[in-house]
């Protein structure tokens, strides 16, 4: 049995093979007029590597950007969109409010659908579900006429409050489909995200309408071609919340695949997590331009119905367009070895968010980049070693590190030595991704000393002992090599499916046993979609509950455990009860109301948990190295450790472990073991 | 300590210090009630020095609560001076003069302690929805009808509630528990600030906070000054006129920029009036301060040493200036049409460098249902933001506010209203090189047959629209009307008769440079949209369908 996990980023197409004796994997260049022509290549290249055929393959997991790709680009279908008379412009107006107070000169996106192509039919649906005035045919015979002479290719549907009764979507789509044929693509916003918050589910539904058409061609291209070579297998792709789907709704939904790609590193995350143990996780992934964080409970990364994508003003949240859908919560924060660190108009030393990127990259590139970057901070106080960098893959030049810092940071503030300096940018860089994840904890009423640090991507071990210092955090994971993290990820992802159903009543005027069915319905269908892949005792569901105060923003989800009708009696306690721990305090006599309920089925994990346990061997230090510390302002001499070097064997801070990839820093105070799955394990000592 | 490392551990300080800002407000934000608040980020938090000087803020927040709290601190500490606080006690205000210039917006004001000391304090405010008196119109004669007022005391005195203050402001508000629930919200915000700023404190072995101080507002004073600089030395006039309650008020300003300092003298505006829409000068100064940053120094952060180099002043009593006992309601119908009055003296010292008039104040939509099932519904219709140089200015988007929109959905939910249509409103962007942000046309009614009462207290510009700017022609007034014939000219209450209709049309943004220099594309593009008409295609911006200029 032969899997192979496919992911398709901007730049590169990892492709990884796992089989009985372990992992491979090839790194082609992407091919973006046509991305199935490289995943391919890379496929065959892989197979014949490992001596395996098509005809091998059991699984095909894929994930890709191109969603994202194609809607930041604009490179979607021509789509129209039709709404309730009197309101094509939601899209337009989005929140009618500037997200950035101080800055005159920002910049919205454009809507996806131009407002010619935006058509209001009259009909209406009120709040309650009920219906004010049904669609005419003969007007829905001339929108059609309209969207002909457009010669759109997609059609998003959004109705007012047809999260609550979806009739008159389906109605209109079914006529429209009868007289457009059915080489028109329509998709409704009560199917794609049945939400309240017309704005959100609008864009929701344009945004799948726009991407659907090329996602469809693509992606049954992609299946065809692999069949054509031999291949029977099962066939996923990769969604934005970790879970695997089948092809079918994946391209029925293809705005879920957004995020595949970054949830792909989180699931492996997740899988580390359970591999170590560690039930809190904080996944923090250092990369060249940004860092990114996500929250990790009992091995399940969290997720939210919030995204946005294709940011169209300085990369600044708020300006892109928002999609209601199941997405790993990730916090992009500004800050990564490319960071630009400067001193600004204030004085202030600042680093980040803007960045060198890999072109020209930081001053030790070489390649005509001045600025000082963290890349050359870890240079110039000794974190890294030149020789080696990156696998090797790129050649330094050391000198120019400390060159751009003293010229960009230490002259201006006016310190004496290079090192303290540079020293400095690291801290700031700290202190922003620590900042960044306090913050985000409290918005999830999580208190982060009681997690675990799992840091990921180039500069994850530098960064990790000081973080985690910041944040009270005791224990950090570094894990073994992970050059294709979200394709291996996918291959540890459960094939999973979610919906949700907007309620938003008080518990107290709740039909329960309407909600139960309703319930039951989802859980059917949300079942009938991953029993296509998956057998029907692998299968469990989740159902989760979304309560507030009636007119507070603050929403708790609760997991409930059947979604029958009497589970929802002891619902107001249990919510008092969170609210409590959370808050510090419970409000009396105002209605809790039941905003969301949530249902997914999903495939049940292998409960492979190993328990952390050292392993036998050892090997002593092999050298010294001298790195400049912030805390002990000066040079302490580091014992340079390799990781093969660590079997069994606990060494105490300040050790370096330099690796192609990474380097893990073992501050003072911190020890380091290594797991028998090859993690590094970072404890902090007693103290 | 090494000098050396002191820099670097000031600038980690002041990046926590916002840090321990945004995570109050964010905590506060999700705790607000009333879908408004909500949306709107109608918060500030902040914290300060011993001193009651403020060292940083959240970046959440309207202007009209950001700038405001920077000075009630202080404020409040003279009623209740430090030495009088014990660890654990808590302040609160709503005192229009105090805080921010209503009595919906509670100030709660809470000293951290290390060992026995004052090192600083953490403040934070927030609007209430609802505490008694006639509730949201400008119909009050003087603010004793405007609600319940708190003076300065303590909402908890070491760690003993101040049961009988909620009491007194759960009795006399609409929504008790509501009220409640928000102001031990902001004193549990608090708490965790003092709790961040305490563990930071030890991190560092601070003894105090003098020493961050001193570099952020050094830093911030300097970089202030050269950024304030860029406008040239002066004195530059400037005039708004409003609508006003029913009769209109010329608001009027003085700007005196003199190296890196600019003053501000309001004294020939409007006397104050009997009705809700006049203005404490703490309001007043927080929107002008806001103006005038926003367009010359946006990158620098908030605290008491940047907002010191602008000063604003007004002899008492007029509407920009409000004493008590004026009523104060709508007191943003005045507060956020500062902005536009200080960027027209900004104009004359940057000629072609500021952004046209915008809409002004957000039209707060007050609908109450007097039919069986009572109910009140408040949302803001919002009008068009003034074109910038080089850019249109953003269509149905609030300027100087940054308050938006309810969900048409989300307000259905909420109240037994119906929204029959909210689209733009063609037309109503002031021409120019760069068109004003468009207005836009809502109609709404009750979904029951009966009689709905209006409060039009913050309908303004319905004579006059925004200005242009460079040539650019005016955005249009914004019109308000009833299907039974009424035309909405004053701020007062109106009835929608079972049946009616409300229609709304909000002005639009003033345009920026000449419309005949508007790119052809663009206004083609327009045309095509439908956001202009043939007519003014033709007419305003000169333009052919042939895609060449008319002569």
């Amino acid at each position: 049995m032969v899997r192979f996990a496919i992911d398709i980023g901007g730049t590169f197409t990892d492709v990884v093979a796992q089989t009985a004796e372990g992992m491979s994997s090839v790194k082609v260049l992407t091919s973006p007029s046509s991305p199935e022509v490289a995943a391919l290549d890379g496929v065959e290249r892989l197979l014949t590597r490992i001596s395996k055929t098509h005809a091998d393959i059991s699984h095909v997991v894929h994930g890709t950007t191109l969603a994202t790709n194609a809607l930041i680009e604009r490179r979607g279908a021509k789509t129209g969109f039709i709404t309730t008379a009197g309101f094509r412009d939601v899209l337009a107006m989005r929140y009618e409010k500037r997200f950035e107070q101080y800055a005159l000169d920002i910049a919205l996106p454009e809507p996806l659908v131009a407002r010619p192509l935006r058509l209001g039919l009259a009909e209406r649906v009120l709040a309650d579900g009920t219906v004010a005035l049904a669609p005419s045919d003969a007007e829905i015979d001339a929108v059609a006429g309209e969207l002909r002479r457009q010669s759109v290719e997609a059609v998003a549907i959004g109705f007012l409050h047809s999260y609550k009764n979806p009739d008159h979507e389906h109605y209109v789509a079914a006529r429209l489909q009868r007289l457009l044929g059915n080489d028109v693509t329509i998709c409704l916003s009560s199917d794609v995200a049945g939400e309240i918050r017309e704005y959100e589910r609008f864009s929701t539904v344009c945004a799948n309408a726009y991407v659907r058409p090329l996602m469809s061609r693509y992606v049954g291209k992609l299946q065809t071609q692999l069949q054509g070579k031999g291949f029977n297998g099962s066939f996923l792709m990769m969604l934005s919340d970790g879970a695997l789907t089948t092809v079918d709704q994946a391209t029925r939904f293809p705005i879920r695949l957004v995020e595949g790609g970054p949830a792909g590193g989180v699931a492996l995350a997740a899988h580390i997590a359970r591999e170590v143990g560690s039930d809190k996780t904080l996944s923090l992934d250092i990369g060249g331009t940004t860092a990114k964080i996500c929250f990790i409970e009992n091995g399940t990364p969290k997720t939210s119905r919030r995204f946005e994508v294709a940011r169209a003003w300085r990369d600044v949240k708020g300006s892109g367009l928002p999609v209601k859908v199941p997405t790993v919560e990730l916090v992009e924060i500004g800050a990564g070895g490319g960071s630009i660190a400067a001193i600004d108009g204030l004085g202030r030393l600042k680093v980040g968010p803007k960045s060198a990127g890999a072109e020209p990259g930081p001053a030790a590139y070489g390649q005509g980049g001045d600025e000082a970057t963290i890349t050359d901070a870890h240079l110039a106080v000794g974190n890294i070693d030149a020789d080696g960098f990156a696998g090797g893959i790129i050649e330094l030049e050391p000198h120019r590190a400390p060159k751009a810092i003293a010229r960009h940071v230490q002259k201006p503030l006016g310190l004496d030595a290079v090192e303290p300096a540079a020293a400095g940018i690291i801290e700031l860089a700290d202190e922003t991704m620590a900042n960044a994840a306090r913050v985000h904890g409290v918005e999830l009423g999580l208190d982060i000393s009681g997690f675990d640090l799992l840091v990921s991507g180039g500069g994850g071990g530098l960064h990790g002992a000081r973080i985690a210092d910041k944040l009270g955090i005791r224990r950090i994971i570094v894990p073994q090599n992970a050059g294709v993290g979200s394709a291996v990820g996918f291959l540890h992802s459960p094939v999973a499916f979610e919906s949700a159903l907007s309620v938003v009543q008080p518990l107290s005027e709740l039909d329960a046993e309407a909600l139960a069915k309703r319930i039951a319905a989802a859980q059917t269908y949300v079942k009938s979609i991953v029993a296509d892949v998956v057998a029907e005792d692998q299968i469990e569901t989740v159902i989760k509950a979304e309560l507030r105060y009636q007119g507070q923003g603050l929403d708790l989800t609760l997991p409930l455990r059947t979604g029958e009708a009497a589970e929802f009696g002891g619902l107001s306690e249990r919510f008092e009860d969170r609210y409590r721990a959370l808050i510090g305090f419970t409000l009396d006599n105002i209605a809790v109301e039941l905003v969301s309920v949530s249902v997914t089925a999903r495939q049940m994990r292998d409960e492979a948990n190993a328990t952390y346990r050292p392993v036998d061997g050892s090997s002593a230090p092999s050298a010294r190295r001298n790195i400049y510390d912030i805390t002990a302002r000066g040079s302490l001499s580091y014992n340079v450790v390799a990781r093969e070097g660590l079997n069994g064997q606990t060494y105490h801070g300040p050790v370096v472990i330099p690796e192609a990839q990474t380097t893990t820093l073992v501050r003072p105070g911190w020890s380091v073991t290594k797991s028998d799955h090859g993690h590094l394990v970072m404890e902090r000592d007693a103290s | 300590m090494s000098g050396e490392l002191d820099i670097v551990a000031r600038n980690v300080l002041w990046n926590r210090l916002i840090s321990v800002c945004e995570e109050q407000a964010n905590a506060l934000m999700r705790a607000a009630f009333g879908a408004i608040v909500r949306e709107a980020g109608d918060l500030s938090a902040g914290v300060f020095n011993a001193d009651g000087d403020m060292l940083a803020q959240a970046v959440t927040g309207t202007p009209g609560h950001v700038n405001t709290m920077a000075a009630s601190v202080r404020a409040m500490l003279q009623f209740i001076p430090p030495d009088q606080l014990s660890p654990g006690d808590a302040l609160v205000t709503n005192d229009p003069w105090l805080g921010a210039g209503h009595v919906f917006d509670f100030v709660v004001v809470t000293p951290v302690f290390v060992d026995g000391k004052i090192v600083g304090y953490l403040a934070s405010t927030s609007h209430i929805v609802d505490v008694g008196g006639r509730g949201w119109s400008a119909e009050a004669a003087s603010v004793f009808e405007e609600g319940v007022t708190i003076p300065v005391m303590r909402l908890r005195r070491g760690a003993q509630l101040n049961e009988d203050l909620l009491d007194i402001v759960a009795t006399n508000s609409r929504v008790p528990h509501e009220a409640r629930g928000d102001i031990l919200s902001l004193l549990t915000c608090n708490d965790t600030g003092v709790s961040r700023l305490g563990k930071l404190m030890t991190e560092y072995a601070l003894d105090d906070l003098s020493s961050v101080s001193k570099f952020i507002f050094d830093s911030s004073a300097q970089g202030t000054k050269s950024a304030l600089a860029r406008a040239p030395n002066g004195r530059y006039e400037s005039k708004l006129l409003l609508d006003g309650y029913d009769a209109p008020i010329e608001l009027s300003a003085a700007m005196t920029v003199s190296d890196g300092q600019i003053d501000v003298d309001l004294s020939g505006s409007s006397e104050a009036v009997r009705r809700g829409i006049n203005c404490p000068l703490n309001y007043s100064a927080a929107y002008a301060a806001f103006g005038i940053r926003a367009l010359l120094t946006p990158d620098i952060p908030n605290n008491q040493a940047s907002l010191d180099a602008i000063r604003v002043t007004a002899p008492p009593g007029l509407v920009v200036s409000a004493e008590r006992p004026s009523p104060v309601t709508a007191r943003h119908v005045i507060g956020q049409a500062l902005p536009d009055l200080m960027l027209g003296c900004l104009e004359q010292a940057l000629p072609g460098e500021v952004l046209a008039e915008s809409s002004g104040a957000l039209w707060t939509m007050s609908l109450s249902g007097t039919g069986k099932v009572p109910f009140t519904s408040l949302n803001v219709a919002l009008g068009g933001m003034g074109a910038r140089p080089g850019m249109d200015g953003l269509s149905t988007t609030a300027f100087p506010s940054g308050v938006g929109a309810v969900p048409v959905e989300v307000a259905e939910v909420a109240a037994p209203l119906i929204y029959h249509s909210k689209e733009f409103a063609p037309d109503t962007g002031g021409a120019g090189a760069y068109r004003g942000g468009l207005g836009q046309r809502i109609e709404i009614g009750a979904r029951a047959h009966e009689t709905l009462s209006l409060s039009a207290a913050a309908f303004e510009r319905l004579t006059t629209g925004p200005a242009g700017r460079q040539g650019g022609h005016d955005g249009a007034a914004g019109r308000v009307t009833i299907t039974d014939g009424t035309e909405i000219t004053d701020k007062g209450i109106y009835d929608i008769p079972a049946g009616e209709r409300l229609i709304l049309q909000t002005p639009g943004g003033g345009g920026f440079g000449i419309p005949a220099d508007r790119d052809r594309d663009v206004v083609a593009r327009d045309l095509s949209d439908g956001l202009i008409s043939t007519e003014a295609a033709t007419s305003l911006y000169a333009f052919k369908p042939n895609g060449r200029t008319t002569t």
